[in-house]
């Protein structure tokens, strides 16, 4: 009996314990954020999606090369001089978010944003163009400068170049000044 | 049913026949009560979600109708309005048909007794609280209808365990309604809420410790025969996949669900009219009887949600353990008790 009513005391006030945790939640602010219209404070160093500047990759291909599921398509034409990256493309369907292309990059081209909401209908849709053949991306250093695309230690390069045309002006000049400075000099070989 | 006949007689003037006035009468008190029971399922399915919610320290629905979701109900009826209608071909067909509508019929029955305002009751009747008791046990009889038609073993074990239930709760539930009809001296709605009349300490709750202790009986024993947590045994949706109505759906899923919000509420309202004092208010003159009824009445539904998503569910065999071994004892001595106190108090002589 004394048992009977100890279980009857444990059951109600067992009841009311739990029903003022959850009254006590009742009035404290949801946790929750509205997803859409709020977001989180994303981290510094988030990886989201992998983007590229196409203002600074000069398509050295390291990415492609070290991306483990070969998710970056790069496409050129020409050489030298005349190279030009026609594509550039990361199929989302494939990439895993290593980060390694990111690392690699020279330029810091391949970088990660803070994007991460891109669900899509679609497969097809998470191959993402990054260039388009109308407007090619040169490859090369010096036409890179010329195109006021992004050079590392630019105004150097900037310098370097400048200096070369000298020489080369200079070298043309010299050659207009002495026709045949040295005929023999042809001859060597 | 007063108000409504005088209504229509003010709108179709005297020349309608008593028995016109009585069928038309009858027929709009029946429309107004289908759509209570449908704005019941509207708001109680939104409140249920929201305090849920919070409860748990998240929103529930946000995203339908602007302000907090407020018609995400609507939603989900459009949605369920689309659902294709599949009867399997093993159901007993006419019964798996009908036991919707058994359901639902046994909780519109009921309300015709709920006296919402002075006034305005469907049908006086001098055996009100023993009608609704009474109407009200039609409800198993459906639950064991959809569970032997839809011809699932799933939905038998929770008709056959719904059923156990709700006949068990019914003899507390009962039972702590007698000490107000001892101190009512009536069965009689109307006349249960007219004897509350008059402030707070007249209401059936606050009469004697023993009325008090036959409402939380009558509380808990009303959650148990709307089959809600704790006591959702007929749905127990971890183990019975969804109990009785596990083969519904579209329509005919809508309609058990209409009868639950409805039960809800109509127990919630019996309570309210009992022990609650019905249309009076705390203190003070009858103002707006028919919402003060209704506050009072949505108040007891916000903790029949506060129980359902505290507790856990109990197990089948301590479910007859809380009815038979401690629920009935102790109604009984509210019975007993409550008798003593008016004997000893002088009500009675």
């Amino acid at each position: 009996m004394t048992q009977y009513l100890r279980d009857i005391k444990d059951a109600v006030v067992s009841a009311f314990k739990g029903m003022g945790i959850t009254s006590k939640h009742l009035a404290k602010k949801p946790v929750t954020l509205q997803y859409p219209d709020e977001r989180w404070v994303l981290p510094e160093r988030f990886k989201g999606f992998i983007i590229n500047d196409t203002h600074r990759c000069d398509a050295c291909l390291r990415c492609a090369k070290v991306c483990p599921v070969d998710c970056i398509y790069i496409e050129t034409t020409g050489k030298a001089k005349d190279r030009y990256m026609y594509r550039y493309a990361i199929d989302y369907n494939k990439c895993i978010w290593c980060g390694l292309c990111v690392a690699e990059c020279p330029t810091d081209a391949c970088q990660h944003s803070l994007d991460y909401d891109h669900a899509l209908y679609d497969r097809t849709r998470l191959v993402y163009e990054f260039t388009s053949p109308a407007k090619p991306i040169p490859c090369h250093k010096e036409t890179r400068l010329e195109q006021g695309y992004y050079v590392p230690n630019a105004d150097e390069e900037r310098a370097k170049l400048a200096a070369k045309k000298e020489a080369e002006l200079k070298k043309a000049e010299d050659e207009t000044a002495a026709p045949d400075p040295s005929p023999d000099e042809g001859k060597v070989e | 049913m007063e108000s409504i006949t005088g209504l229509l007689t003010k709108i179709f003037g005297d020349g309608m026949s008593p028995m016109a006035l009585l069928i038309s009468g009858g027929l709009t008190m029946a429309l107004i009560m289908s759509l209570v029971m449908a704005m019941c399922a509207i708001v109680f399915t939104w409140m249920e979600r929201k305090v849920a919610g919070f409860l748990q320290s998240r929103y529930g629905p946000m995203r339908v109708g602007g302000f907090h979701g407020v018609l995400q109900p609507v939603a989900d009826m459009l949605k369920i309005l689309g659902k294709e209608d599949i009867i399997p071909d093993e159901a007993d067909k006419a019964l798996f048909m009908l036991s919707p509508f058994v359901i639902f019929i046994g909780s519109l029955m009921a309300w015709a007794a709920i006296p919402f305002a002075p006034g305005f009751i469907a049908s006086n009747l001098d055996l009100g609280l023993f009608y609704i008791f009474a109407v009200s046990s039609a409800a198993p009889a459906g639950i064991l209808m959809a569970g032997w038609a839809s011809n699932n073993k799933w939905a038998l074990y929770g008709a056959a365990r719904g059923a156990a239930q709700m006949v068990s709760y019914e003899i507390p539930l009962a039972l702590a309604a007698i000490p107000v009809v001892m101190a009512t001296g009536s069965l009689n709605m109307n006349a249960i809420v007219d004897a509350q009349g008059g402030g707070v300490l007249n209401w059936y709750i606050v009469h004697d410790p023993f009325l008090f202790l036959a409402f939380c009986l009558y509380f808990i024993a009303s959650i148990a025969e709307v089959n809600r947590g704790p006591f959702d045994m007929p749905e127990t949706e971890s183990e019975l996949v969804a109990g009785y109505h596990t083969e519904y759906t579209g329509m005919r899923f809508a309609f058990f669900f209409l009868a639950e919000y409805a039960n809800l509420f109509l127990v919630s309202c019996i309570a309210t009219a009992v022990f609650l004092g019905g249309w009076h208010p705390i203190a003070g003159p009858v103002f707006l009887p028919g919402l003060v009824f209704l506050i009072k009445a949505v108040i007891l539904v916000f903790l029949q949600m506060l129980v359902r998503w505290t507790l856990p569910r109990l197990r089948v065999d301590q479910l007859m353990h809380t009815c038979w071994k401690v629920m009935v004892p102790l109604t009984l001595l509210c019975v007993l008790g409550s008798g003593i106190w008016m004997m000893v108090s002088g009500e009675l002589l």
